[in-house]
C-alpha cells in the first residue's frame, strides 16, 4: 500500500551530475522488511528530470489458502498491464475521513424546530380570519359555527356602509396588481414597492449573532489553524477566512459562526488579546452584514 | 479512518457485492464493464469486458470461482472470476434487473424488466455447468400486469423460495417449485431500491425511495424495525456481527436529478449507521459527493465499503471509534 507517494523536482546539484552522468540513473529500492522505499528517475512532459519516491508499508497478513492462491492470480482486462500492487491512476488512498458520532441529537432538532418557528412567524400576517381575525384561515376557524350566522345577518347592513366609502374615495391608493381598477400601475407605485428588498443574505437564513470576528492574523493563518484555535470553544459551523486572490494569503481576518452564542462569548473572552504567530489577536463580535 | 478510492468506472456505480471471505469486491455500473478488486489494498484484478449496456445487477458464487452480471443490453453473462473471460452469455427479451445466486451456487433467479410488450418475469435457471448453461429456465413466473415491476432478488434459506423487491414497494415470497406467491410484505410506499440478507439469512433489510429501510424476518415475511431518514435510501446493508455490534448501515440521499432543483442544505450523502434494535442514527460517514447506490459490509464486518452516482467505490476500514463507540440507553 503507498503510504505517501511525493514528487521532488532534482536540484540545479543534481543535474549537474545527471549531465555529466548521461542517462538516467536506475531505480533504487530499498527494503527493510517492514518498509520498502523505491527512488525512479524519469522524464517529464517538459524534458525535466523527475525523482519520484515511493514509500510503501509492508503487512503481512495469514488468510485462508484460497484467499492466498486469489492474491497470486495474473490481471485482466483493462488492468492486464498493470504491474503486482496498486495502479495510482484506478486505486487511490482518500483523504482522512472521520466517523460523525451524534451524540448531540437535541440539539439538531432544536435546530429544526427553530427553522420550523421562523417559517411559521413569516407565515404570520399573511392569513387572516374574517371572522375572529386571528392568524389562521376562516374555513379552520374554533369560532365558525358561532360566529358565522352572526357575520352574515351583520353583512347586508356592512356590504351597504362599504359601497359608499369606496365610492367616495376613488382616487385612494391602489391595491396590489390594482387589478379591480384594471389599470397598469408601475411596480414602484404599488403596494410595497418602496420597500427595500430583502439581501440575498438575510434570505440565505444564515444565523449571525453566534459570528465573531477575528482581526490581527498573520499571512500565513489557514483555516485549519483557526479551526483548530476556536474548536474547542464549541461547535462551528462556518469559518470564513479572507483570502487573497491571487496569492492564495490570508488578509488578515476572519469570520467564525459558532453554533452557540455562548460559545461564541467565551471564545470572545478568552481569545481577544491573545498571542498567536507574533500577532495579538483581536477576537470581537462581528457586525450583522449589510449594516457597516 | 483512511478509506480506499476505486476509480475504475466511467458511469455511477450500480452495485457492489464482496465474495464471502471478503478478500475480493465486485462493483458494477452503468458503464459496460464491472469491476474486481482486492479489498485489502484496493488493487485492480481486472474488468470484465463483453456487455454493451449498463450493468444493472451483479452476484458471486460462494467459491469465489463464478460472477453473473444483469445487463440493460437484455443479456445475463456468466465469468470466470480467476481468468476473467466470459463462459456463458445469456440473451433475453429484456434487460436484467435482478441476479442471485442460489445458496449452493447451481441456480441463479433473475428478474427481466417490463419492457416493449414483454412482462417483467422472474426465472430460475441450472448453471451446474456453467460453460454450458440450458436458456430456458427451470421456473418461470411472470410478476407483470398482477404485480408491479420487480427489481431485485434474493433466495431465501436452504434455497426454498426466492424473495422479490417491486417497483411499488412490496416483496413478494415465492415458491420456487409452484410458481406460487406464498407471502407478501406490503408496508414501503415507493420502490425498493434494494435487498440485502443478513449474514446468516434469517433477517433481510430492504431500502426504498421512500426515505426508509425496513428490516425483515426472512421466514414470515413480518417488518421487524424501521430506520427513518429524510432521504431516498438506495441501499442497505446489516453487519455480520449482530451479537457485538448490531448496527445497520444505510446509503443514499437525494435523487442525483433533484439535486439541483431543490433548494435543501447541500449534501446529505453521508453512509449513515443505525442501532439495529433501537431502530436510532448514532453516526456518520461523509466521503461521496453524489448519493450512495450501493453499500455493503465487508464480511468480517471490520469495515464497509460504497459505491456512489459519482462513480467512486471506497473502501473503509472502522477505526476504533467505532468499536469504543457506547450507545446509551
Amino acid at each position: 500500500m503507498p503510504a505517501a507517494e511525493d514528487t521532488v523536482k532534482s536540484s540545479w546539484a543534481d543535474e549537474v551530475e545527471e549531465v555529466e552522468g548521461g542517462n538516467l540513473p536506475p531505480p533504487v529500492e530499498k527494503n527493510d522488511g517492514t518498509s520498502k522505499t523505491i527512488t525512479e528517475y524519469s522524464m517529464n512532459d517538459e524534458g525535466k528530470k523527475v525523482k519520484i519516491i515511493s514509500y510503501y508499508r509492508i503487512e503481512k497478513h495469514r488468510v485462508a489458502r484460497t484467499i492466498a492462491e486469489r492474491k497470486t492470480w495474473r490481471k485482466y482486462g483493462l488492468s492486464k498491464n498493470d504491474k503486482p500492487g496498486p495502479n495510482p491512476a484506478t486505486t487511490i488512498t482518500a483523504e482522512d475521513v472521520f466517523m460523525h458520532f451524534l451524540s448531540n441529537k437535541d440539539e439538531e432538532q432544536n435546530e429544526q424546530e427553530e427553522i420550523k418557528k421562523k417559517l411559521l412567524d413569516q407565515q404570520k400576517g399573511q392569513v387572516k380570519c374574517r371572522l375572529c381575525k386571528e392568524d389562521h384561515w376562516t374555513k379552520q376557524c374554533p369560532y365558525k359555527d358561532k360566529l358565522e350566522p352572526l357575520r352574515s345577518s351583520l353583512l347586508g347592513e356592512e356590504a351597504a356602509e362599504e359601497e359608499t366609502p369606496a365610492q367616495a374615495t376613488p382616487a385612494e391608493k391602489p391595491k396590489i396588481g390594482g387589478v379591480t381598477q384594471g389599470k397598469y400601475i408601475p411596480p414602484s407605485m404599488r403596494d410595497g414597492g418602496s420597500k427595500k428588498g430583502e439581501s440575498m443574505m438575510s434570505s440565505r437564513g444564515r444565523d449571525e449573532t453566534a459570528t465573531v470576528r477575528v482581526t490581527n492574523l498573520s499571512e500565513n493563518t489557514r483555516e485549519q489553524d483557526l479551526q483548530d484555535l476556536f474548536r474547542p470553544f464549541g461547535d462551528i459551523s462556518r469559518i470564513f477566512l479572507a483570502k487573497d486572490k491571487n496569492t492564495g494569503q490570508s488578509k488578515g481576518f476572519a469570520f467564525i459562526n459558532f453554533k452557540r452564542r455562548e460559545d461564541a462569548a467565551k471564545a470572545i473572552q478568552v481569545l481577544n488579546g491573545y498571542g498567536y504567530d507574533h500577532l495579538i489577536l483581536s477576537v470581537e463580535w462581528a457586525k450583522p452584514s449589510g449594516t457597516q | 479512518m483512511k478509506p480506499i478510492m476505486l476509480q475504475g468506472h466511467e458511469r455511477s456505480i450500480t452495485q457492489i457485492k464482496f465474495n464471502r471471505e471478503g478478500d475480493l469486491l465486485f462493483s458494477a455500473s452503468k458503464d459496460p464493464k464491472p469491476n474486481c478488486w482486492y479489498s485489502i489494498n484496493g488493487e485492480r484484478l481486472g474488468t470484465y469486458d463483453g456487455h454493451s449496456g449498463a450493468v444493472w445487477s451483479i452476484d458471486v458464487k460462494w467459491d469465489s470461482t463464478l460472477f453473473v452480471t444483469g445487463s440493460a443490453d437484455q443479456s445475463m453473462r456468466i465469468w470466470d472470476i480467476e481468468t476473467g473471460t466470459s463462459l456463458s452469455n445469456l440473451e433475453m427479451k429484456t434487460s436484467v434487473r435482478g441476479v442471485n445466486f442460489s445458496y449452493s451456487g447451481t441456480m441463479i433467479a433473475y428478474t427481466t424488466d417490463k419492457m416493449m410488450g414483454h412482462n417483467s418475469e422472474l426465472n430460475i435457471i441450472d448453471v451446474r455447468d456453467p460453460k454450458d448453461v440450458d436458456p430456458t429456465p427451470i421456473m418461470k413466473t411472470q410478476v407483470t400486469p398482477n404485480n408491479a415491476k420487480a427489481l431485485s432478488v434474493l433466495w431465501g434459506p436452504l434455497d426454498e423460495y426466492v424473495i422479490t423487491g417491486h417497483e411499488d414497494g412490496c416483496i413478494i415470497k415465492w415458491d420456487m417449485r409452484t410458481g406460487k406467491k406464498i407471502e407478501i410484505g406490503q408496508e414501503h410506499t415507493k420502490q425498493i431500491k434494494d435487498m440485502q440478507l443478513s449474514h446468516d439469512g434469517l433477517m433481510l433489510i430492504t431500502a426504498s425511495k421512500d426515505t426508509t429501510a425496513r428490516l425483515w424476518d426472512v421466514g414470515t415475511l413480518e417488518c421487524l424495525k424501521m430506520y427513518k431518514t429524510d432521504r431516498p435510501v438506495n441501499s442497505a446493508a446489516i453487519t455480520p456481527l449482530l451479537d457485538t455490534y448490531p448496527h445497520v448501515v444505510l446509503g443514499g440521499g437525494q435523487e442525483a436529478m433533484d439535486v439541483t432543483t431543490t433548494s435543501s442544505r447541500i449534501g446529505k450523502f453521508d453512509a449513515r449507521f443505525f442501532h439495529l434494535v433501537f431502530e436510532e442514527e448514532f453516526a456518520r460517514v461523509k466521503g461521496h459527493f453524489g448519493p450512495i447506490n450501493s453499500i455493503a459490509f465487508h464480511p468480517n464486518g471490520k469495515g464497509y465499503a460504497s459505491g456512489g452516482e459519482d462513480g467512486y467505490v471506497r473502501v473503509h476500514v472502522f477505526d476504533d471509534a467505532y468499536y469504543q463507540f457506547k450507545f446509551d440507553f
